[in-house]
């Protein structure tokens, strides 16, 4: 495994020449500016949210006048983040969003295995126009549609509730794509065997195909937590004003609100990024491998 | 192939309507949320409308109104010029970031998990973030940052021609360890013999990464280049949030455009207008593209 280490353009023996070891160290450097530079504007906010208003505009003063940057806050007592979990009534915005993200996983693993189940075993006539209809649609901007689609929804009395965002997950290309690849690389001995049983294809669906498909079902449900949890376009509009608002429309409305101070926004931003980052640091080997190696198959 | 183990032609019928079905409710989802939508545009677009009732047939009329409109123009300049430097800025760094990993004997897996952190904040968050980071007066964060290097206030997002490339920074540092990643895949399936051959050819090792590290790399690169056009040609949260188009619409994006129509104006046909331009702006584009990309392979 060591050997391994040394399987790129530079080798060991090359770190003999000042040049290449001029050139190798200022990689390492850039490396570690680049770690640096990733990291920080996290830290920093998460940092901010502990600093109260005056603290965080002016910084602390110098003895030339000069007001510096302090990058610790003075104290690390949580009262602003209680108080800013209170006042904006933050359990309920993370409820609602732990209600999109739940129903949005569901049906994105649900109705996306399904059509590409069709589309990898079952190839029924007429499929592949079907297949290059969807592939199409990761090429046409998906923002194109959002007027008509806020116009549909509105018409069909979805306004205000949670069932056209679950839905909306339920229709991606991107991961009818990742299932089909999945699914095409099925042995298909299990698939006949079940089906000499007399198992019908749905049956054939949620009690083999799905359970056998775990590794892209993972994936799947890591990408689709962060669309949920992250999308704000489509629930701003179809949520705004209700007492549905994700955490994310609730932090687009600061955009223009002015009745919001800067360090409420802060700690927005940190209730926002919050459970992402939580879950990124519990599943970072599955997310930085699989889902990586995923995306390029996809 | 599923056909064989049917005997009849009634049986392999039946299969079929049960694969149809089995599909339906995922190309139910994709009518409504993106396939029926599309077309709706591209009807709106000629259409008069008052909210969301279709008033009378329009024509052209719509795009002659959204052509002459004043905020048109600088919103197609501002489009091509966050293309451009997105190409500049954007494009590159992740190339060089997974070449810096994959060269790296130490610290391979903390540099692979930092930075593709900012992937997982959601972008909301992001534009939060560095908008305060960027903030003008002596409280921005970066200013501070500078101010104890003796570099004056500058005005960051307030400033014309500085404004593009900082939102362009701000994407490059949500998306580039992720893309980085995806090349990092491509580089470990190089096979090290390559590398073997190139050092025994006597290949320096600008001229193994020249030669043979790189060309590695093109062919996810051509597909990286293309959807990171499809996806820059979108932008709209970035503006939106950081400067909503300003100053002086010298960061407004023909996605903004249609946000603003649609949203703030409640000008549906004149939204889908420019929605269907943007559409026909990419199809146009994609298409040269793959054509000069063909011609390139032959």
């Amino acid at each position: 495994m060591k050997k391994a280490v040394y399987a790129g353009a530079v080798r060991p023996y090359d770190l003999r020449s000042p040049r290449v070891k001029a050139g190798y160290t200022l990689m390492t450097m850039l490396c570690v500016f680049a770690v640096l530079l990733a990291l920080m504007p996290v830290v920093w906010v998460i940092l901010s949210g502990f600093k109260d208003l005056k603290e965080f505009n002016r910084g602390v003063k110098a003895a030339d006048n000069h007001y510096y940057l302090q990058f610790l806050p003075v104290s690390f007592s949580p009262d602003g983040y209680l108080d800013t979990w209170n006042q904006m009534k933050y359990v309920r915005y993370y409820l609602n969003s732990l209600a999109v993200v739940l129903g949005s996983v569901i049906c994105a693993v649900l109705f996306n295995g399904l059509l590409a189940y069709g589309l990898s075993r079952l190839k029924p006539r007429g499929w592949k126009v079907v297949y290059a209809l969807i592939m199409g649609t990761l090429m046409v901007p998906a923002t194109t549609s959002i007027v008509p689609l806020f116009i549909n929804i509105t018409r069909l009395g979805f306004g205000g509730s949670f069932v056209p965002l679950w839905l909306s997950a339920g229709a991606s290309a991107f991961y009818v794509v990742l299932f089909k690849n999945f699914y095409d690389a099925m042995p298909n001995s299990l698939l006949e065997a079940a089906r000499l049983d007399g198992c019908d294809d749905w049956r054939l669906f949620f009690k083999i195909v799905l359970p056998l498909s775990m590794p892209i079902n993972i994936v799947i449900v890591i990408y689709a937590v962060n669309a949920a949890w992250s999308d704000f376009l489509l629930p701003y509009l179809v949520l705004s004003g209700t007492r549905l608002e994700t955490v994310m429309v609730r932090l687009f409305t600061y955009r223009t609100s002015d009745r919001v101070n800067n360090m409420d926004i802060i700690r927005a931003i940190v209730f926002s990024i919050l459970p992402p980052i939580l879950l990124f640091i519990a599943f970072q080997r599955q997310i930085t491998q699989n889902v990586v190696s995923a995306g390029i198959k996809g | 192939m599923t056909g064989r183990t049917l005997p009849n032609r009634s049986d392999r019928r039946k299969r079929e309507l049960g694969a149809w079905l089995i599909m339906l409710p995922g190309l139910l989802l994709f009518a409504f949320f993106i396939w029926e939508p599309l077309l709706a545009a591209v009807r709106l677009s000629l259409y008069e409308a008052n909210g969301m009732r279709v008033v009378r047939f329009a024509g052209l009329e719509n795009f002659r109104s959204v052509l002459s409109s004043p905020d048109f123009w600088p919103s197609v300049r501002n489009t091509f010029l966050y293309l451009l430097w997105s190409l500049a800025i954007g494009f590159l760094v992740p190339i060089a970031l997974a070449i810096f990993i994959q060269e790296s004997v130490r610290l391979k897996s903390l540099y692979r998990t930092a930075v593709y952190l900012p992937n997982i904040v959601p972008s909301l968050a992001t534009v939060f973030l560095w908008r305060y980071i960027f903030r003008s007066d002596g409280s921005g964060a970066l200013n501070m940052l500078l101010s104890a290097f003796g570099v004056e206030a500058q005005a960051w997002l307030n400033d014309p021609s500085r404004v593009i490339p900082l939102i362009v920074v701000t994407m490059t540092w949500k998306g580039a360890g992720a893309t980085a990643l995806l090349y990092l895949a491509g580089l470990q399936g190089i096979n090290p013999e390559l590398y073997e051959a190139a050092i025994i050819d006597g290949a320096n090792v600008k001229q193994r990464i020249l030669h043979v590290t790189l060309p590695q790399l093109y062919n996810l690169a051509r597909t990286l280049l293309i959807l990171q056009v499809i996806a820059v040609f979108q932008i709209l949260y970035e503006p939106l949030v950081m400067t909503n188009g300003g100053p002086n619409n010298a960061s407004i994006s023909l996605m903004q455009l249609v946000f603003r129509y649609a949203f703030e104006k409640y000008d549906y046909s004149r939204a889908s207008a420019v929605s269907v331009l943007i559409s026909i702006a990419l199809v146009v584009l994609t298409a040269v593209y793959n054509r000069l990309n063909r011609e390139k392979d032959m």
